[in-house]
């Protein structure tokens, strides 16, 4: 058995500034100074705190005298449990043995993570790459992390709280380190510690040699049980967490968020989240919501309450950075009706599968795969609609014979026509046009570009003026008359021209005036671009 | 976590009498020096960035071919550049743009690669793009500007296909009057796409300076014929405009009347189809 203890030192002041804005982080160039408060005493204070002498213990009111501009918080167990969690769906992708250590003190958050890694170590190539990886993919969710291994569960949580915390392989060296560790460590040790202190027992090791009924007498039973967990004589099982199904993560924002900008900052670790989540799955997101809890301004407000904001992927993916540029174009594009209080992830569709393959040099899949990245990039920000292909339509009316369509960005060949045969004839008309394109590449008489709508021409003599100049008419008539049954009667007569710059356009005269008054005259339809 | 940093070592000062040179000379140097260099005989084969004033520019990776021979002979490297942008400036859409890019956009889809077009001008007709070979269904194209404030999102979108390197060819028709300062940056992006880049711009930026190495006006020739001025190359100047043969439209009977236009005697009249009906 090995055991990897991950110990979260700052976590409950590190959870709160996640809780922070964006701006609110940045607005000064040093860290800011941060402070959490339970109970009217500061419980946490980071560097830059106490660096003005804000220190754990002193009063709220003392603090605050000796840095003004501190940031408080209050200290919340559960945020700190919420935090805790994507941790250990991180270290879940290296063993399914992974638990939480409880904590010392009664009502506070677990902040140590144990993973069993022993099966592991094979796979991933010994101990020092897998803490490799493994703070790779702690990195993200943006935590201090001390990282302790040894041979019991409960002496590794043990030594991660040793500074710098030992890195033992075998129960030998375990004993050895935990021997050398202060007594202070153990959780029912710190309750006794100063009695312990004056007793003149300062570390682990020195409870050893007392006899054990009368350590059981003085400090209670668990002092020795936990002593012997952590030494391996006593069976320490534990209980392997289990992600849960639905993905579900929500951060309270310390200040109030109006713009969407800010808002971005606290998704951002939402993200990491789930990210951490998917990996514990062997999984990869195909859809994700964002939900935005919204402050009630007045007595019956009738703005919403939350804003959702779904984000459906093409290709299921667990990469945090796309999924965040994805994130950003779709909150530019939103109005807050009113200032967010809270935000919440969640996910529920995903897909498991094996990871990728990574590739040196380029290939075809990675190809497609940034393709519909891009895709999915530029229909994020211009809209889904914005980025289309074309689909041919049987239809002899010009302007009806091509219709654009909404592209799909899951790989290339949207092969998906609505006609039963349409892929066939897709194929077809390739193998013909590849076959004649060497010799004529088009006797094609119909230009490519088209007015959207006609625009009718000046007439001066019964020839047809562009610009003020005469058109000179080169070919035709190519009589087109199509549409009686959907009352979008055409009755054309289309010719090719010549404008007075030389460029061909394709003109129509409708071939029946008397049938529509305002479809009289000669009508400009196309360009041969 | 608690790491101490490591002292630095203080810069070791010199000894008085040590020479203060950063790079001290070596010797052969200083020999070398007092001799006579020969010229070079060529130096355009130094470096493939290097090139004389009356010679065509060599690009570093091969060029597209465009499917006419008269053009690609008046081209560096022989064909449309890839990883940069070439510039068509046009007095109108439709003087023959797309038959004249349709060989070597058409190269791409059979390459298996995508092809985009970013903003046309008017609707693009499917039936008429397959007639020139194009796979329409394996064509994209992109609207950007739609939204309220043009432009923003167009460049936005363009420099995002360019940087992906993932698109096979490109077509962009850019909005007018865009600053020099945005097609640079457009020209940066380019760098990284490998494939021919086309942008579209009005030809009344023709006397403006342009970061794009190949800078061509288009203008139409006659019926099936198209004139282009190469405007900027990396070459000399080509002063004669070309004129390109395009893909005909016209039967034979309807050139030889585009031909004798002028003069209208033997140009179709309207009169010539009076309706009966």
């Amino acid at each position: 058995m090995l055991w990897v203890a991950l110990h979260f030192p700052l976590l409950s002041l590190e959870s709160f500034s996640a809780t922070l804005l964006a701006a609110d982080a940045s607005a000064a160039s040093a860290e800011p100074a941060i402070a959490l408060v339970d109970e009217h005493r500061i419980s946490a204070a980071n560097a830059a705190a106490q660096a003005q002498g804000v220190k754990p213990g002193l009063k709220r009111a003392t603090a605050l005298a000796l840095a003004p501009r501190l940031t408080l918080g209050q200290a919340d167990p559960a945020r700190d449990a919420e935090a805790m969690l994507p941790l250990a769906h991180a270290a879940l992708a290296f063993t399914p043995q992974v638990s939480l250590q409880p904590a010392c003190e009664p009502g506070a958050a677990a902040d140590t993570v144990l993973l069993e890694v022993q099966a592991s170590l094979r796979y991933f190539g010994g101990i020092d790459r897998l803490l490799q990886r493994l703070l790779r993919a702690i990195a993200p969710l943006g935590h201090t992390v001390r990282i302790a291994t040894a041979a019991t569960a409960q002496g590794a949580a043990v030594l991660a709280r040793v500074v710098p915390p030992p890195r033992c392989l075998n129960l030998a060296s375990t004993r050895q380190a935990l021997a050398a560790a202060p007594v202070w460590l153990l959780g029912p040790g710190r309750e006794h510690w100063e009695a312990l202190q004056g007793m003149g027992l300062r570390q682990v090791g020195d409870l050893l040699g007392l006899p054990r009924a009368g350590l059981a007498r003085r400090f209670g039973e668990t002092l020795l049980a936990e002593i012997d967990a952590a030494f391996g004589r006593r069976p320490d099982p534990r209980e392997a967490i289990v992600p849960p199904r639905l993905f579900e993560s929500r951060l309270e924002l310390f200040a109030r968020a109006d713009s969407t900008e800010q808002v971005l900052h606290g998704a951002s670790i939402l993200l990491a989240r789930l990210v951490a989540w998917l990996a514990a799955q062997h999984a990869f997101v195909r859809r994700f919501r964002l939900l935005m809890h919204h402050e009630t301004r007045w007595q019956g407000d009738r703005t919403p309450q939350a804003t959702s904001l779904e984000i459906a992927l093409a290709e299921p993916s667990r990469d945090s950075d796309h999924l965040l540029v994805l994130l950003r174009e779709r909150l530019a594009q939103v109005q807050l009706p009113a200032p967010t209080l809270e935000i919440a992830l969640q996910a529920e569709d995903i897909v498991k599968r094996a990871a990728p393959n990574s590739e040196l040099f380029p290939t075809r899949q990675s190809e497609n795969e940034g393709l519909t990245r891009l895709i999915e990039r530029l229909q994020a920000r211009l809209g889904a609609d914005r980025v289309q292909r074309l689909a041919g339509v049987e239809d002899h009316r010009p302007e009806r014979a091509s219709r654009g369509q909404r592209a799909d960005a899951s790989g290339r060949p949207a092969r998906a026509s609505p006609r039963g045969g349409g892929g066939a004839r897709v194929t077809d008309t390739r193998v013909a046009t590849a076959s004649s394109s060497a010799a004529t590449v088009s006797r094609a008489s119909h230009p490519v570009w088209l007015n959207p709508v006609a625009e009718p021409l000046a007439e001066r003599r019964s020839r047809p003026l562009l610009d003020g100049r005469p058109l000179s008419l080169l070919s035709g008539p190519e009589r087109i008359e199509a549409g009686w049954w959907d009352a979008e009667l055409a009755e054309r007569d289309y010719f090719i021209a010549e404008a007075a710059d030389g460029a061909l356009v394709w003109i129509y005269r409708a071939r029946l005036p008397l049938s529509a008054a305002a479809e009289s005259g000669w009508f400009l339809h196309g360009r041969f671009g | 976590m608690d790491a101490i940093p490591a002292p630095v070592a203080a810069p070791r000062p010199a000894p008085p009498g040590a020479e203060r040179r950063l790079f001290p000379r070596s010797p052969a140097r200083e020999s070398a020096r007092p001799l006579v260099r020969e010229p070079l005989r060529a130096p355009e084969t130094l470096h493939p960035s290097l090139w004389l004033g009356h010679q065509l520019g060599r690009i570093g990776s091969d060029a597209v071919a465009t499917g006419f021979a008269r053009l690609d002979a008046e081209l560096p490297g022989g064909g449309w550049p890839r990883r940069a942008l070439a510039e068509l400036l046009l007095p109108h859409a439709g003087v023959g743009e797309i038959r004249l890019l349709a060989p070597a956009l058409v190269a791409a889809q059979r390459a298996d690669r995508l092809v985009m077009f970013f903003d046309p001008p008017a609707a693009l007709a499917a039936a008429a793009l397959a007639g020139l070979g194009f796979d329409v269904e394996e064509l994209l194209i992109v609207q950007t500007r739609a939204r309220v404030v043009p432009g923003s999102d167009s460049l936005w979108a363009l420099e995002q296909a360019l940087k992906s390197g993932h698109v096979g060819a490109i077509v962009a028709w850019l909005p007018p009057r865009l600053r020099a300062d945005r097609l640079r940056r457009l020209q940066l992006a380019a760098h990284q796409h490998d494939g021919p880049a086309f942008v579209v711009r009005e030809a009344a930026v023709a006397g403006r300076p342009t970061a794009s190495p190949l800078r061509l006006g288009l203008q139409a020739g006659g019926a099936d014929r198209l004139q282009v001025r190469v405007l900027k190359r990396r070459g000399p100047p080509l002063e004669a405009p070309l004129s390109l043969e395009l893909p005909t439209v016209l039967s034979a009977a309807a050139r030889r009347r585009s031909g004798s236009a002028s003069e209208r005697a033997a140009a179709l009249h309207a009169a010539t189809f009076v309706n009966f009906a």
